[in-house]
């Protein structure tokens, strides 16, 4: 017999599931605009001890895109590409939060702290 | 008791219902359907999210600055049982959501009427764009002339021996002895 099965059944989804497993999961936006590009860490994350571990032995790490490259190469080459400008320009606006979902659902906070709308201090991500 | 707020469509989330996630921060991401938490894998904003309550707050959609939203928080220091504050808190609750469905109405009703306008505008004035181009002939109702003929009414005449008149042994109708 032929093929039973009919074609096209897939859409293109392994990937999206496979990216969205809790073991593979990158750093959220709110995380790399809080506490990422804040200079002392960024310092910290661009000038990492050797790691076996990591690709490159963590030597070339893009922090806006949390991500670890082989080469010098690889890594100047990706600040100039259209994924990178992208992710900068996403980091800019102000990242979700939860108390954002909680404000829009009209439920505030008693405490004195975050009455106010509580506005990330925003740090320019370098081009 | 807590009834949580889902971090995607900002629904309640009540006891027993949707899930949650923690971050390796420990913050809890807690969501009201799959639906919502799909959508969060997908690494997706929110406020970029047509029929999220985040997308209908930022564009304006909905009411954010009043006085009766200021009414539901988050309290962190428990309250002795009281009857009577209770009940008094249940009467203000029912006066609160009164007023605020108002208000809310109100809202609505001025956003859509500014909508109304503007789009009022934005028609009148490609009309105007389009009569003073000249490339295109707009069709203009036609003359319709005044003169109508009156109809009158005319009565025919029909015969009792019609099929359209019952009775006369030729009627649709059950025969009765």
């Amino acid at each position: 017999m032929g093929r039973l099965r009919r074609s096209r059944t897939h859409h293109a989804q392994r990937d999206v599931h496979r990216a969205s497993r809790t073991r593979a999961r990158t750093r959220d936006l709110d995380q790399i605009q809080m506490i990422d590009l804040d200079p002392k860490n960024r310092a910290a994350l661009e000038a990492q001890p050797l790691d076996y571990e990591k690709p490159g032995l963590a030597q070339h790490y893009c922090v806006e895109c949390a991500k670890y490259f082989e080469t010098d190469n690889a890594l100047r080459s990706h600040w100039r590409s259209k994924v990178h400008k992208r992710r900068c320009k996403a980091l800019r606006e102000p990242a979700y939060t939860i108390e954002e979902a909680e404000r829009a659902a009209g439920l505030g906070r008693e405490d004195k702290r975050s009455t106010h709308t509580e506005q990330p201090v925003l740090i320019e991500p370098i081009v | 008791m807590r009834i949580e707020k889902c971090y995607f469509c900002s629904k309640s989330v009540y006891p027993g219902h949707g899930s949650a996630f923690v971050r390796n921060d420990a913050k809890v991401f807690r969501f009201c359907t799959s639906k919502c938490h799909k959508n969060f894998k997908m690494k997706r904003n929110p406020r970029k999210v047509r029929w999220t309550k985040a997308f209908r707050k930022a564009a304006g959609k909905e009411m954010t600055i009043d006085s009766t939203i200021e009414f539901e928080k988050r309290r962190n220091v428990p309250v002795r049982y009281d009857r009577e504050l209770v009940q008094t808190t249940v009467k203000a609750m029912k006066r609160i959501a009164e007023i605020k469905a108002r208000r809310e109405h109100a809202f609505w009703k001025n956003r859509i009427a500014a909508a109304r306008e503007k789009l009022r505008t934005h028609r009148k004035k490609k009309l105007e764009k389009i009569k003073a181009s000249a490339s295109v002939k707009l069709v203009e109702p036609m003359a319709v002339d005044e003169t109508e003929t009156i109809k009158v009414r005319e009565k025919i005449k029909v015969s009792s021996r019609s099929a359209l008149v019952p009775g006369e042994g030729r009627s649709m109708g059950m025969e009765i002895d």
